[in-house]
C-alpha cells in the first residue's frame, strides 16, 4: 500500500511537472533594458497567457552557443537577434519557418519586417537608424567622409569591427568615399592611413558619452538606441543627417527548431508585434516599433527610430552580406588597423 | 609537530580536494583544448598564432609593458620604501596606510579616473599647456603611455609594500657601516641594500610584471581596442569570436610568460650569492 501510494505521488509530480513545462516559455534577449523589457511587455505577457516566461540574457555569442549546444532539445523556444546572427542560426539549420497566418499583426509590420532574411525564418520587430552624433558647439557634420576629415583629426571615434555598428559605419563611409565593395578593401585602407588619427574603437555606446561630454571625442557613429544617453545631457550633441543618408539595423524573433512548444511561442511573438505592445514599447523607448500602425507624439519619436519615411530610407547592410564577409573583414582590419 | 604525517595529510586534504577539482581540473580541461588539432595532441595551435603579425604585436607590448611597468615601480619602491623604513614609527604606519589604501579602492574606479585625468580638457593636459610645453592638448588616452600609467599605479603599491618588508629586515647598521668604509651611494646601493632586499625584489616584481600581464581592467579601459594587450585579446576571442581554443592558447601563454618570470627572477638573484 504504502509502495502504490509513492508510485501514485511520483506520478503526480511527473505530471505536475509536465503540465508545467506546457505552460512556459523559454525566451532569450538582449540584457539591454531587460528590467523596463519584463515590466513593459514579459510580465503583462504572463497574464495574458497564464504561463510563466523565463527570461535568459546574455550577449549574442553566448546566446546563440546556447542554441546551438541544445540543438537536440531545445531550451530556447523564442529569441530575438540581429538579422545577420539570426541568419547565420537559419544557416546551421537551428531555426524553424514561421508560420506567418498565425501572427495576427503580421500584415500591420512595416514591408522591410515581414521577411528580413527569407524562408520566413524571423519576424523584424524593431528598427534603429545608426547616423553621426556630434558636438554641434564645435564642428559640423553633413558627410560620412567628414569622419576622415583634416578638421576632425584626433577627434574622432569610431565603432569597433567586432560589433554591429562597426560593418555599418564602414559601408557608409565607402559610400562617401566612393568606394563600392563589400570586401570594403578601400574603405578599411583609408581608415587605417587615418588610423593614429582616430582616438579609438569604441565597443559599448556607453564609454563613448563621457569621451565626447569632455571634448575627447566629437564626432562618432551611433546607434539610434543610445541616443537618448546624448540628447538628456547638458551638452550641445546633434544628430547627423549626412547626404549620403544614415544606415541601421533591424532586430528580429525567432523560433528554435523543433522547439515543441509553438503554440506559446507563436502567440507571444504576436503580442510583441501587436500595436498595442509596440505603442507600449515606444513610449517607453526601449526599442523603435516594426509595427506601422504605432503612433507615438513627436516628443517621444524625438528619440526614436520611427515612421514610415525615414525607416524606408535607412541604407541597411544585407544580413548575409555581412555574414559572408564578416571574417575577411576582421583579418584585414587587424592587419591594417590596429596592428 | 604532528605524531606522524598522516595527520598533517589529513589537514592539507580538504584543500587539496578543493584545489584539485574546482581549480586543477577545469583549468587542465580548459587548456588541455589549447594542444589539440583535430582531435589530435598538437603544437600546430601555437604555430598558426605565433605567425598572426598582429598576435606578434600584442604578445611584444604585453612583454614590453610588464618589463616597464615592473622596472619603473622597482625603482619608484627602493626610493619609497628606503624613505618609509627610515620615518618614525608613527609617520610610518600612515605613509603605509597610504600605500596600502589605493588597493582597498575597486580597480574600475581608479583606473577610470585616469580617463578624466589623462583627457583633452584634464590636469595632466592643462599643465602641459598651461606650461606652454604644446600649443595644443596632446592625446594621451588609448595610448601605451596610459595604459603604462594605469599599470604602474594599480600594482606599484605591491612592490612597495615587498621593498619596505625586505628592507626592515635590513641590519640598521650595515649602511652606515659601508658609508664610513667610503662606499658612495651608488656602491651602498649596489653592494649593500640590493642583496640584502633581492628577495623582496623578486617577490615584488614577480607580483607586479605578472599582474601587468594579466591585468584586464586598464588595458580594457585605457587603451581599447587599439592598443591590445593579451588579456584584451583573449576577452575578445571568447565574447566575440567564441573561440576557446585561442583564448586557451592566449591563457597558456600568459601562465608560461608568469612563471618564466618568477624562475628568471629568482636565478637573477641567486647568481648574484
Amino acid at each position: 500500500m504504502k509502495r502504490l501510494f509513492a508510485m501514485g505521488a511520483a506520478l503526480a509530480l511527473i505530471a505536475g511537472a509536465a503540465n508545467a513545462q506546457e505552460n512556459k516559455l523559454t525566451i532569450s534577449v538582449y540584457s539591454f533594458g531587460t528590467d523596463a523589457m519584463t515590466a513593459a511587455v514579459f510580465n503583462p505577457f504572463e497574464e495574458v497567457c497564464g504561463c510563466e516566461v523565463v527570461v535568459e540574457t546574455g550577449n549574442s555569442v553566448e546566446r546563440m552557443a546556447k542554441i546551438e549546444a541544445n540543438a537536440a532539445n531545445p531550451v530556447i523556444d523564442v529569441a530575438v537577434m540581429s538579422t545577420q546572427d539570426a541568419l547565420s542560426l537559419a544557416r546551421k539549420g537551428l531555426l524553424q519557418p514561421l508560420d506567418v497566418s498565425k501572427l495576427s499583426s503580421y500584415d500591420d509590420l512595416y514591408e522591410a519586417a515581414k521577411d528580413p532574411i527569407g524562408d520566413n525564418m524571423a519576424v523584424g520587430y524593431g528598427f534603429y537608424a545608426t547616423s553621426i552624433v556630434y558636438r554641434s558647439d564645435l564642428v559640423d557634420i553633413d558627410s560620412w567622409a567628414d569622419l576622415l576629415s583634416d578638421d576632425l583629426k584626433g577627434r574622432v571615434a569610431l565603432p569597433n569591427i567586432t560589433g554591429t555598428q562597426g560593418p555599418l559605419t564602414l559601408y557608409m563611409l565607402g559610400q562617401a568615399l566612393g568606394y563600392d565593395d563589400i570586401s570594403f578593401a578601400d574603405t578599411i585602407g583609408a581608415v587605417a592611413e587615418s588610423a593614429d588619427d582616430i582616438v579609438t574603437f569604441y565597443s559599448r555606446s556607453s564609454e563613448l558619452v563621457q569621451l565626447m561630454m569632455q571634448e575627447e571625442v566629437i564626432a562618432a557613429p551611433v546607434g539610434r538606441f543610445a541616443w537618448s544617453r546624448f540628447s538628456g545631457s547638458d551638452f550641445p550633441f546633434k544628430w547627423a543627417e549626412p547626404k549620403e543618408g544614415q544606415t541601421g539595423g533591424m532586430n528580429v524573433m525567432l523560433m528554435t527548431k523543433d522547439n515543441g512548444n509553438e503554440e506559446l511561442a507563436y502567440q507571444f511573438m504576436d503580442y510583441w508585434l501587436s500595436t498595442e505592445v509596440q505603442t507600449r514599447v515606444a513610449e517607453l523607448k526601449l526599442d523603435s516599433p516594426a509595427n506601422a500602425k504605432v503612433v507615438v507624439s513627436d516628443e517621444i519619436a524625438e528619440s526614436l527610430t520611427y515612421g514610415a519615411d525615414l525607416i524606408n530610407s535607412l541604407n541597411m547592410l544585407d544580413p548575409a552580406a555581412i555574414i559572408d564577409n564578416r571574417d575577411a573583414w576582421l583579418e584585414r582590419w587587424n592587419e591594417e588597423v590596429i596592428n | 609537530m604532528f605524531q606522524n604525517n598522516r595527520e598533517g595529510l589529513a589537514l592539507a586534504l580538504p584543500a587539496a580536494v578543493f584545489t584539485a577539482l574546482l581549480f586543477l581540473l577545469p583549468v587542465g580541461i580548459l587548456l588541455s583544448e589549447a594542444f589539440r588539432v583535430d582531435g589530435q595532441w598538437s603544437l600546430q595551435g601555437y604555430v598558426d598564432f605565433a605567425v598572426k603579425p598582429l598576435n606578434q604585436t600584442v604578445f611584444l607590448r604585453t612583454l614590453k609593458l610588464g618589463f616597464l611597468v615592473a622596472s619603473v615601480s622597482a625603482v619608484i619602491g627602493y626610493a619609497s620604501a628606503f624613505c618609509i623604513v627610515n620615518m618614525d614609527a608613527k609617520s610610518r604606519g600612515r605613509v603605509f596606510g597610504l600605500v596600502v589604501l589605493p588597493l582597498m579602492i575597486s580597480p574600475v574606479a581608479r583606473t577610470y579616473a585616469w580617463i578624466v585625468i589623462l583627457g583633452r580638457t584634464g590636469i595632466v593636459n592643462d599643465a602641459i599647456v598651461g606650461l606652454g610645453l604644446s600649443d595644443t592638448p596632446i592625446r594621451i588616452l588609448f595610448t601605451e603611455t596610459a595604459v603604462f600609467l594605469g599599470l604602474l599605479q594599480l600594482f606599484l603599491p605591491l612592490m612597495i609594500i615587498s621593498l619596505v618588508s625586505a628592507m626592515e629586515n635590513l641590519p640598521k647598521d650595515v649602511i652606515p657601516a659601508a658609508r664610513v668604509l667610503g662606499a658612495n651611494w651608488f656602491q651602498v646601493f649596489t653592494k649593500v641594500i640590493l642583496p640584502l632586499t633581492k628577495d623582496g625584489l623578486v617577490m615584488g616584481g614577480t607580483l607586479v610584471f605578472t599582474g601587468s600581464l594579466t591585468a584586464y581592467i586598464p588595458p580594457a579601459i585605457l587603451g581599447g581596442s587599439k592598443v591590445l594587450m593579451l588579456e584584451t585579446l583573449l576577452y575578445q576571442r571568447v565574447n566575440v569570436a567564441n573561440d576557446f581554443v585561442s583564448a586557451g592558447i592566449i591563457a597558456t601563454i600568459l601562465i608560461v610568460m608568469s612563471f618564466g618570470a618568477n624562475l628568471l627572477l629568482k636565478r637573477i638573484a641567486a647568481a648574484r650569492k
